[in-house]
């Protein structure tokens, strides 16, 4: 909403006030100004100066070299412009004005000839978006004044940002009534002046919804010449950001403005059987706005039509049918009141939102409607010559006028506020915007709520106008102890924590990317056609396909997100994803409308160590990642689980992928993903992958940490190298010499691994390191020999190791 | 070394006292010279060694008269000894110049960068500003609570007093699922939730995920909140902004202004935006605040009895008061970021720097 200085000044008298000022109190009363823009602001250097010659400039043609004053210093000028005589009265900028645009006045020679300064045009100074040659001020200006306050344009145009709630405020008048609340300056709001007519006003309307408009008002006005507004009236339009069209739909956008009541002005010769009926539109039905867009009405739309059909649509838009052209004669001016809820749906449905419709559905004042009827009435017959008819019409149910009363008491509004507040001081801070106060009983207060403030219906609106006109920065910052209560967490809430720390340790960055994907991403997946992640939550109004989607897998995203990072040059990347995948619920559960389930997502490429002179060059590898799985598992305490190497899903490398399980459950699967989905997201170099299916993860049994007894005596390992045949695993080999129970077995690891030149083919050579302490006592070389032997004869036994 | 001239120790001319002491400072004036383990050696044969001038010199006495031979024995024994401490001494030295010597040798440059076998991982800056929230919060004793982000149109809105075509509706564009499913569009709807489970007193705060339907330079179609909810009796508007202000000048810093100011949000009555002063120009006014000093923060209020309708809980009995706060603004004026897109490009570049 925006209203300027000189406007609200028409209301309220506050030039004791800085723009400024005035601007900070309504701000901390709730309605922010976002902008404060003045016109004429830094432009007092642009002074009122009489043309004392004009001669030809010596060395141009088409310049002329003036003599100015300005009645107390002379000036020389060079001008361009061809409208200035000597006698005249023009706007010169002094040397070191900046003018709108950021022109600076500087003392310059142009052709030879110095020149002390600028006469300016109307464009120059910000005052019209184009203009030829220079302003000529009128003769009585006085000299040397600056040129804004001479004209009256010294204005400051508020920008306020408003909230929903206040509606009163969508005018000057609202405004106004505001900024008298908040500098104690009286608001002055003359009665409107009823212009007389002639000739009886016919009773031309019907309305046959009562519910939907409960006031219809409107006025006939005969004999209206229609043509440019005066540039007042333009001018304060333009200010607001309302562009000027002609003297009849300017006023009607002028009354809009200033008292916050949308009118519409029809030609009247137009309407067919000349009247008006309010009514639903027909299913179907085609209309054209004035904006010149068809469209097609329900029966829920109010329309206002004349004797055969709609010729606008009710509180949204006139119709193109029944618009002012510049040969209307005879105008039909409608000020209306229609329930909000009906004006929102329409507006909403068919996606015009309209300064009208903005207002109807926040709820405008049914008490004003005659009077800004009047007051467009008085302006047009003004502006346009045109002469009214005797009276108007006016449908109105009475009930409708009726006025809600609401009762405050002090005490529940300091005990809300935390501050101790009388009844006197609520009384005067709600007469000070206009409610009606009467006492009630004991601490409390009667209040008449005005039809200008839907908002306040309940105690509690009436406390936040006490407290913000009170002002917030006059209630206290203070802190109660509370009673205590048990402080929850969400389950799994310290365990994901846990989790990302765990992966920060392990060098993975952290990612967020939008819950919403491509819904063609599941083919660069290479997912099957009837794969159940297809199956996904959609939105039905989506920003763009892309984001259409809601993933029920964090992998796409994050396979994107690696590749973007590939093609700005990355060389190694760690990333996680740690947020919920979404899938439609197989039956409807009315407290969670979809299936959220956090996952887990890691992603590993490039270098396994950063690049230095002391760091290698290999690559990271499937077992990179088993590693950071396998420390996730340690760290949460996860302890048995298996690693199998079958991962049905098609976007894996078949080799280089397995699934995590936990007994039968699948808790998530990693490895390289296919070539082909790497090249499907453009990546042209392996990509490590592991998805995490956190609900099970965080489900998996866990074990719980015992101390164990730390032995005094030395252990001794043996190391054994042997040869197995290439799908003997190594799981194989371990639970072989786990197999055989050794109690003084403490450790075993696989420590080298080798197949290649010197091995047989088929064949791949292990290297075993067992060692052995006891709790009890010092192991001789010789038992442990004889439990190594029993090993070793478990591995040729069981693996068919052939020892080297 | 050079070889020691022995010239005088045949010399019967001298008395064997004389000898000895010239020995002993020959020995005294050269064992400072030998700063080797060998040349340290090498010294010590040529003097006490089996060829050494003093072995020499017991071979004498067998020359002396008996009389003088213990004299002369004790003589020699005598300068022995201190001739051994001498060595020692000068050996305990050399070897610590020895191993001086071998350190000196391994010197590394210590400038050359260290070996880290991984880059350091790293937390998104919106996971860490929300820590930083919530363990302020808990030091207030506010629980956690969350909530799912696809949402029942009832517990968004209508809970929370924003009826279907109400233009408070409009504050939020909304993407929708469903004709009453959506993507929530704050995390308000939790407070809902934590209410129906839970009688009062209530306190805690809600970290989430939420979507509007709006993207551009300023807008994300998916964002971060937390919202804080305190429901008790006799909690006051006092109390809300005594709270809102310790979280503030504990995230950002004790020397920040604040101010409260009236704003309109369905669910809390009265409402409040609380603005802080500019932290990037300290108030004076910049680009950031818009030239007014000022940084919007939060968004608060009492909660709404409407609310408390909703929840069945008694607004005779309990006030309470909400709050919600965007975690992508409160990380942009943290740390100086300017580009809202940068949260969701998740560009190394970018994640790195909050190592």
């Amino acid at each position: 909403m925006n209203v300027t200085w000189n406007w609200l000044k028409d209301f309220v008298d506050c030039s004791a006030f800085s723009p400024e000022e005035v601007a900070r109190r309504l701000t901390m009363a709730g309605l922010e100004v976002e902008g404060l823009h003045k016109t004429g602001a830094g432009l007092d250097s642009v002074v009122v100066a009489l043309l004392e010659s004009v001669e030809a400039h010596p060395n141009a043609e088409r310049l002329t070299l003036c003599r100015a004053t300005t009645g107390s210093e002379e000036f020389q000028v060079v001008c361009g412009a061809t409208n200035h005589r000597t006698g005249d009265k023009v706007a010169l900028a002094l040397v070191g004005t900046a003018l709108p645009g950021d022109v600076k006045i500087k003392k310059s020679k142009i052709r030879g000839i110095e020149s002390q300064g600028m006469f300016c045009s109307e464009k120059e100074l910000g005052l019209a978006e184009a203009s030829e040659g220079i302003i000529i001020l009128p003769a009585d200006a006085p000299l040397g004044k600056p040129v804004f306050e001479v004209l009256g344009l010294k204005d400051a145009c508020f920008e306020i940002g408003l909230t929903p709630n206040r509606a009163d405020c969508l005018s000057v008048l609202g405004v106004a009534r505001e900024v008298a609340a908040l500098t104690g300056m009286p608001l002055q709001v003359a009665p409107p002046t009823v212009v007389v007519g002639s000739g009886p006003h016919p009773q031309l309307v019907t309305v046959e919804e009562p519910q939907r408009c409960p006031r219809y008002a409107a006025r006939l006005i005969h004999n209206v010449q229609i043509g440019p507004s005066p540039a007042w009236m333009a001018r304060r339009l333009e200010a607001v950001g309302i562009r000027s069209i002609n003297n009849v739909v300017d006023v009607t956008n002028y009354v809009l403005m200033e008292l916050g009541q949308p009118l519409h002005a029809f030609d009247f010769n137009i309407l067919r059987e000349k009247r008006i009926v309010v009514k639903n539109a027909t299913p179907g039905e085609r209309f054209v706005t004035l904006d010149g867009k068809e469209h097609v009405l329900d029966g829920e739309d109010l329309v206002i039509c004349d004797g055969c059909g709609p010729v606008a649509l009710a509180g949204v838009m006139g119709g193109e049918n029944s618009e002012i052209q510049a040969d209307t004669h005879d105008v039909l001016i409608e000020s209306a009141y229609f329930d909000p809820a009906t004006i929102r749906r329409t507006s909403k449905r068919l996606g015009m939102h309209t300064e009208a419709s903005h207002r109807f559905e926040r709820g405008t004042d049914i008490e004003i409607v005659p009077v800004a009827l009047e007051r467009a009435v008085q302006l047009i017959c003004e502006l346009s010559g045109g002469v009214p008819a005797e009276g108007h019409v006016d449908v109105c149910a009475p009930h409708c006028l009726e006025r809600p009363v609401v009762e405050i008491s002090a005490r529940n509004a300091s005990t809300l506020l935390g501050i101790d507040i009388s009844r006197e001081r609520i009384r005067e801070l709600l007469e000070s915007i206009k409610l009606k106060v009467q006492d009630g009983a004991e601490d409390r207060l009667q209040v008449t709520v005005p039809s200008f403030r839907h908002d306040l219906e309940r105690e509690v609106d009436l406390i936040e106008e006490v407290a913000r006109l009170h002002g917030y920065e006059h209630i206290p910052a203070k802190l109660s102890s509370w009673s205590a209560d048990s402080c929850t967490v969400p389950e799994f809430y310290e365990r994901i924590t846990a989790l990302r720390y765990a992966l920060v340790a392990d060098g993975f960055a952290e990612t967020i990317n939008y819950s919403f994907v491509a819904p063609a991403v599941w083919d660069k997946m290479l997912l099957d056609a009837a794969d159940p992640r297809r199956n996904t939550v959609t939105l039905l109004n989506p920003l763009t396909e892309e984001q259409s989607v809601m993933r029920t897998m964090l992998a796409p995203s994050m396979l994107e997100t690696v590749a973007r990072n590939l093609a700005r040059g990355a060389q190694a990347l760690r990333l996680f994803e740690l947020r919920p995948v979404f899938a439609p619920h197989a039956a409807s559960d009315r407290e969670h409308p979809a299936l959220e389930r956090p996952a887990l997502c890691l992603a590993m490429c490039g270098r396994r160590e950063p690049e230095g002179w002391a760091q290698s060059a290999v690559m990271a590898d499937f077992y990179d990642l088993k590693g950071v799985v396998e420390n996730l598992l340690e760290a949460q305490g996860i302890a048995r689980v298996d690693f199998v190497p079958e991962t049905a899903d098609p976007f894996w490398h078949p080799g280089k992928s397995c699934l995590v399980k936990s007994g039968n459950t699948v808790l998530g699967a990693f490895g390289e993903i296919h070539p082909e989905v790497a090249e499907n997201f453009e990546m042209h170099v392996p990509i490590l992958l592991c998805e995490l299916d956190l609900q099970a993860f965080f489900r998996a049994p866990v074990v719980t940490r015992k101390f164990c007894q730390l032995s005094r005596y030395p252990n001794i390992q043996r190391d054994t190298a042997f040869l197995v045949d290439q799908n003997i695993s190594a799981k194989k080999v371990l639970d072989t010499v786990r197999g055989v129970k050794i109690p003084v077995l403490e450790e075993i690891v696989l420590f080298d691994l080798y197949c290649g030149q010197g091995i047989p083919e088929g064949k791949k050579s292990m290297a075993v390191r067992v060692r052995y302490r006891s709790g009890e006592k010092t192991l001789t070389d010789d038992e442990v020999s004889a439990l190594h032997q029993k090993i070793v004869d478990a591995l040729i036994r069981v693996c068919g190791a052939v020892v080297r | 070394m050079e070889a020691f001239s022995f010239h005088y120790l045949f010399d019967v001319g001298k008395s064997m006292k004389q000898q000895l002491e010239e020995i002993l400072n020959q020995a005294r004036a050269q064992v400072g010279e030998a700063d080797t383990e060998r040349s340290l050696g090498e010294l010590k044969a040529q003097i006490l060694g089996r060829k050494g001038s003093i072995t020499a010199l017991m071979k004498t006495l067998a020359g002396c008269s008996p009389e003088e031979r213990p004299l002369m024995g004790k003589l020699i024994n005598d300068a022995k000894t201190a001739l051994e401490e001498l060595f020692e001494a000068r050996a305990q030295e050399v070897r610590a110049l020895d191993v001086k010597r071998r350190l000196e040798a391994e010197r590394l440059d210590v400038t050359l960068p260290g070996r880290r076998g991984l880059v350091r991982g790293s937390l998104h800056p919106i996971t860490l500003v929300r820590e930083e929230v919530v363990k302020i919060f808990s030091s207030l004793g506010f629980g956690i609570a969350e909530g799912p982000e696809i949402e029942n149109d009832y517990y968004n809105f209508e809970a929370l007093n924003m009826p279907k075509n109400h233009p408070a509706r409009d504050m939020q564009d909304t993407f929708y699922i469903s004709g009453d499913v959506v993507l929530r569009t704050h995390t308000s709807p939790v407070q809902v939730r934590t209410m129906l489970k839970q009688r009062p007193p209530v306190r805690v705060i809600v970290p989430g995920t939420v979507y509007r339907r709006d993207s551009d330079l300023t807008h994300s179609p998916m964002f971060h909140q937390v919202e804080g909810l305190l429901v008790d009796r006799h909690v006051t508007f006092a109390d809300l902004k005594g709270t809102l202000k310790i979280f503030l000048e504990r995230f950002f810093n004790s020397n920040i202004s604040i101010r409260f100011r009236p704003s309109f949000f369905p669910f809390t009555e009265p409402s409040a935006e609380v603005d802080i002063s500019c932290v990037i120009c300290g108030g004076k006014g910049c680009r950031v605040c818009k030239d007014s000093g000022w940084l919007e923060i939060l968004g608060c209020g009492m909660v709404d009895p409407a609310v408390y309708g909703a929840v069945d809980y008694d607004a005779s009995e309990v006030t309470g008061f909400a709050f919600g706060m965007g975690l992508e603004r409160l990380c942009m004026l943290k740390n100086g970021i300017g580009d809202l897109r940068l949260f969701f490009d998740n560009d190394i570049r970018f994640l790195r720097q909050f190592a």
